[in-house]
């Protein structure tokens, strides 16, 4: 289990590593290497150069906005979005997300845009970036620019990002007040990926749904929202039974793949259930905590 | 103070936390070279070619071998376990015509560093014709499978069928039978140190050190030394011709050993052998060449194992890898060093438990077993693990299958069938799935007739009153098979006051609450009958020899040929040793795993050995030596021996402590030439009877009917495994073997697709559980005495994982059987659960059910 050969390149400013980027073929960008690095040691992973990020101080920033949007530099790792009560007030679900990933050794090493761009179907991060509609950010040598998350996935450990760019950041918009959100997930030991997961919010005004977002991973070849069952909740009262409506669409909906960890059928009786826990959940700790 | 029976800390964890211990990947002989192997892609394939031209030509590699060329220079492995009706295959060290698994490795690359192999062995092109796979035990056995070897019956390697008592007679009187068919899926014995070996060529001598990660050292050394490095019949003739020293003490030691083993060996019959060899006469020709290599050879190598990561059986056996590597270096005159990768290890590191089992009970109404039948087939693998597989477990299992119940009749039909998968090796409890069958159709047996799981056991199972007894199968049963009184301890322990409300407070949450036990003996070591009732003569190789010695500056230390991969050897032994002895535990050093220095067993560590026969024979050894030291110091202190006491180390006459000798003064009195004062080598075959340990498991499980999770709010087990040496230490074994049990049924599966492609090959796919997925795990213990007193430690290694998959099950079928749900298959993962609680369809496409 030795990654083949390969050359390493640790640039010292953004400008030389897209000068790398635009340059190299077959390059990879090292952040936290907890995707990546197996890969190569399993030689699934066969890139010609490794250019490791790690010395950009400038990528390392996590920083609330004055709009309450927050900001999530390509270095920040999971477990600083885990500990930030900043993130837990402007961003819960992607605080809310963080420690379902892996285990803490993991996270201190992981991160956030790092785990959006390699774009694992069953990861948590992609499904959050997809239920906020995070705006990601890709620089190369040529531009700059700012790509939805709804715009960004586009199949299995596929994105929009060209082999010259690197995400930079990704930014989560301002946290609406009457926005209430929730992860669940269903895994087969605790720190595994996801046999299916939901990130999900409601927002609610006057006991009545007035926008939601049902973003499912784990159960195609990107994260997913379901158009279907988020149409079923707006304009309805948050309950139990508007919930498990949406459960059954979102169920019918998708069309989730057998693997040796749970079969097609689980799947989907796992979406509806998970549709009612997250949004059960959702609505049961805002009212607690607001 | 008595050390044994107390829970004494560890005296190998100071060494192994700070990350000191030294484990057969820190061993680097200077200029090793790093070998990886050139594995099988196909499940099934000939092969036609192997072009490893570009591969030598890359950075950093020194030679690379094909199995050809490796086969050339060694000899096949040959049968250890010889039954009736059984063929086994001889198996290469390369596979060299064909290949018969994923993995199967076909050449070898040794190169500068292991990068650098593994570079280059990609670059070996080996072309395939591929072949039909066998990928499992129904393909095996239909007679129109592609045959993966030419000399066996098909694809069944063995079919061999017992019959104890009047079957049909008791079948035909018993008021009903009742029958299911179980099935056992693959699992795995995973250490957290995979395999490994260094061969270190001496440059000078060209003498072997072989450092392995091994759980019977000697057996290591015998193996290599019998299949390495072939050499010219002529010139092994010509050395035993001219070497008459090496000749005599060989045949001294054989003769001591038919003389030590007459009993056994007279036990022994040639029905397997004469099978064997009529199914494949090269047996003959190669056993003849190799005991001749034996004889001829002048220099054995050393065996030298330390620290050991686990093994669970897996590290029980002399690999392939093993014997191309030590080929190689002797070949090339340098060291090697092999450390196997996750991967291989979950491809072929050791694979067990898949069996199809149908059983049938023969009972009265009122609840009599009085009759079963058992048809088992097991999946064997490509090929049969060395020296011990699945025609051990299957023989294990015959013997063990009518459990602590007084049946009238029993027979079994034992088939293994080859597929193209991972060798079946012994892993924990080898026979377990035989608990597992019988406790799971005990509970259907219960269900049908309207009794409580206990009641149905309490009233089939022998209880003291019942003592001496024999089992159907022929071992004797003494005092020590307690397994009733644990089950009446555990019917105690169960608060069904609080297991009611706890069901209704489930029931009531969209949860079922379930309750299972489970009740075995097994035989640690058994009886000696035991072993004859497996395979005549087997009791042969059962014997331990430990060594004591006070050396001149006083200091003692014990030899052990029991090989500690996470047992605490290091500890246990040591306090058997020092109360013997009459000091600290301190005081006390054990020396284990070299073959230079250990006294010689053939099987190491395993079989629940540790305790009874390696711990006999060390506590024998040393009371000897305190006899010899206390006749020693009589004379100095001019007393009679029988007045002498030793207490903390000082040796002095009863009522004097004041006047006291050290261990330093005595040994400094006695003249020595090799630094030994005192010493004594002490054989120890067990106390020749009983040696039966017992439990009975109690699991209480929670099931989220929404999700299909099993939580495990409270699991029991109560145990008797005799004296207790370390009680902490016997309830990390116990809790270490229902962890793997709840591995098996919840998380573990080796999985492989209907081509016999493995997809469980890293841990992201085989799911061992980890300290989150284990509960609490309480241990009760029973300390029955043998009738014969003296030296009563019982094994407890295996016990923990053959109770715990029989409970757990139990426990499911309990909760979901208000729901319809009936469980016959072992793994039981979410989707299983809903399924069987009829809230999703079984999925067409999965193939999981």
């Amino acid at each position: 289990m030795k990654a083949p050969p390969f050359e390493y390149h640790r640039p010292s400013s953004l400008d030389e590593a897209l000068g790398l980027l635009a340059e190299l073929d077959e390059a990879k960008i090292l952040a936290g290497g907890q995707s990546l690095l197996p890969l190569m040691s399993l030689r699934l992973g066969r890139p010609e150069h490794v250019v490791d990020i790690g010395d950009l101080g400038i990528l390392d920033s996590l920083v609330v906005e004055p709009d309450g949007s927050v900001r999530v530099g390509a270095l920040v790792t999971h477990r600083q979005v885990e500990t930030s009560a900043e993130v837990a007030a402007h961003a819960p679900l992607l605080h809310a997300a963080a420690p379902m990933i892996g285990h803490r050794p993991i996270r201190t090493r992981g991160t956030v845009c790092g785990s959006i761009a390699h774009a694992d179907p069953a990861a948590e991060m992609p499904a959050v970036a997809l239920a906020c509609n995070a705006a990601i950010t890709a620089v190369s040598s040529r531009a700059a620019r700012e790509i939805a998350a709804a715009d960004f996935f586009e199949g299995y450990l596929q994105t929009v990002i060209e082999p010259d760019e690197i995400v930079t950041r990704v930014q989560f918009g301002p946290w609406p007040r009457h926005r209430r959100g929730a992860v669940v997930e269903q895994s087969r030991r605790s720190g595994d990926y996801a046999i299916i997961g939901l990130a999900c919010w409601l927002d609610i005004e006057d006991n009545t749904i007035t926008d939601a977002a049902l973003s499912f991973f784990g159960v195609s070849d990107t994260p997913i929202r379901v158009a279907e069952a988020e149409d079923v909740l707006r304009g309805q009262a948050p309950t139990q039974s508007t919930f498990s409506a949406a459960g059954r669409t979102a169920a019918g909906v998708l069309r989730p793949t057998s693997d040796i960890h749970a079969s097609a059928n689980y799947r989907r009786h796992l979406a509806a259930v998970l549709t009612e826990r997250g949004l059960a959940k959702a609505t049961a700790e805002s009212g607690e905590t607001r | 103070m008595r050390l044994v029976g107390q829970s004494v800390k560890r005296v190998e964890d100071d060494r192994l936390l700070r990350g000191t211990g030294r484990y057969v990947a820190d061993v680097n002989p200077p200029g090793v070279l790093h070998a990886v192997f050139v594995r099988s892609t196909f499940a099934h394939a000939r092969i036609v070619s192997i072009d490893a031209a570009a591969a030598g030509r890359s950075p950093g590699v020194v030679r690379i071998y094909t199995g050809a060329e490796i086969n050339a220079m060694s000899y096949p492995m040959l049968p250890m376990l010889m039954l009736p009706d059984l063929y086994t295959p001889l198996v290469k060290a390369l596979s060299d015509d064909k290949v018969r698994m994923v993995g199967d490795p076909v050449a070898v690359v040794l190169a500068n560093s292991r990068a650098e192999a593994e570079d280059a062995a990609e670059l070996v092109e080996v072309e395939y014709d591929p072949l039909d796979a066998v990928p499992d035990i129904a393909t095996g056995l239909r007679s129109d499978s592609a045959q993966l070897w030419e000399k066996a019956d098909g694809n069944v390697l063995y079919d061999h069928a017992d019959t104890f008592g009047e079957v049909d007679a008791v079948f035909a009187s018993a008021d009903r039978v009742i029958t299911e068919r179980f099935s056992s899926h693959r699992q795995s014995n995973q250490p957290i140190e995979t395999r490994g070996t260094v061969i270190e060529v001496d440059p000078v001598t060209g003498h072997l050190t072989v450092h392995g990660a091994t759980q019977t050292s000697h057996m290591l050394r015998w193996g290599i030394a019998a299949y390495a490095g072939k050499r010219r019949i002529r010139e092994s003739l010509k050395s035993l011709a001219t070497k008459k020293e090496r000749r005599a003490a060989f045949l001294t030691a054989a003769k001591k050993f038919t003389t030590d083993n007459a009993d056994a060996l007279k036990q022994s019959d040639n029905a397997g052998a004469a099978h064997q060899i009529k199914r494949d006469k090269s047996t003959l020709l190669h056993m003849n060449r190799m005991g001749l290599e034996l004889l001829g050879q002048e220099d054995f190598p050393t065996v030298v194992a330390q620290d050991i990561g686990g093994g669970f059986g897996a590290k029980g056996a002399v690999a392939r890898e093993d014997i191309a590597l030590a080929t190689a270096a002797i070949d090339l005159g340098r060291s090697v060093k092999w450390i196997e990768d996750r991967i291989e290890n979950l491809t072929d590191g050791g694979h067990a438990r898949e069996e199809d089992i149908e059983i049938s009970i023969a009972v009265d109404d009122d609840g009599t077993m009085r009759g079963m039948k058992v048809d088992l087939v097991i999946d064997h693998g490509a090929y049969p693990a060395w020296p011990i597989g699945a025609s051990l477990a299957s023989a294990i299992m015959k013997v063990m299958f009518p459990g602590a119940y007084r049946f009238e009749a029993f027979s079994m039909r034992s088939r293994l069938v080859a597929t193209n998968k991972g060798k079946y090796v012994a892993y924990r409890g080898p026979w377990a799935n035989e608990t597992w069958a019988r406790e799971r159709i005990i509970d259907v047996v219960a269900r049908e007739l309207r009794m409580s799981p206990a009641e149905i056991r309490l009233k089939n199972m022998y209880g003291p009153e019942d003592m001496p007894a024999a089992m159907l199968t022929g071992p004797t049963l003494d005092e020590t098979m307690s397994t009733r009184a644990t089950l009446e301890r555990a019917i105690e322990l169960i608060d069904r006051d609080e297991l009611a409300s706890l069901k209704a407070d489930a029931e009531a949450n969209g949860r079922r609450l379930g309750l299972g036990l489970a009740c075995y003996h097994e035989a640690a070591p058994g009886p000696p009958n035991y072993n004859d009732a497996i395979s005549p003569g087997s009791g042969a190789l059962s014997n331990e020899t430990a060594r004591t010695v006070v050396e001149s500056d006083g200091s003692i230390i014990a030899y052990t040929s029991q090989m500690p991969h996470g047992q605490s050897h290091e500890t246990t032994y040591a306090q058997v040793v020092a109360d013997e002895m009459g000091v600290g535990i301190d005081d006390v050093k054990l020396v284990w795993g070299n073959t230079d220095k250990t006294p010689f067993s053939a099987l190491g560590t395993g079989g629940s050995r540790g305790g009874p026969l390696g711990g006999g024979a060390i506590k024998y050894a040393s009371r000897e030596v305190r006899r010899l030291v206390a006749e020693k110091a009589a004379s100095m202190l001019e007393a009679s021996v029988d007045d002498i006491e030793i207490v903390d180390g000082n040796i002095h006459v009863a009522g004097v402590p004041s006047r006291g000798l050290t261990y330093g003064e005595v040994a400094g009195a006695v003249a020595t030439l090799d630094g030994e004062a005192f010493s004594h080598n002490q054989d120890y075959r067990g106390k020749g009877d009983g040696g039966w340990s017992c439990a009975t498991h109690v699991c209480m499980v929670d099931i989220d009917l929404e999700t299909g999770t099993v939580q495990i709010p409270r699991y029991f087990v109560v145990e008797d495994c005799g004296p207790i040496i370390n009680p902490a230490i016997v309830d990390g074994q116990v809790r270490g073997g229902v962890a793997q049990g709840i591995g098996a049924v919840l998380y573990e599966s080796a999985v492989f697709d209907t081509e016999a492609n493995p997809q469980t090959t890293t841990y992201m796919d085989y799911l061992m559980p980890s300290a989150t997925e284990i509960p609490e795990i309480e241990v009760h213990h029973l300390e029955t005495l043998s009738p014969g007193g003296e030296n009563d430690f019982r094994g407890v290694g295996e016990g923990g994982m053959i109770g715990a998959p029989a409970a757990i099950t139990n426990a499911i079928e309990h909760a979901l059987a208000p729901l319809g749900a009936k469980v016959t298959d072992q793994y039981l993962p979410p989707t299983k659960i809903l399924e069987l609680a009829g809230i999703i369809d079984p999925d067409r496409s999965s193939g999981s059910s």
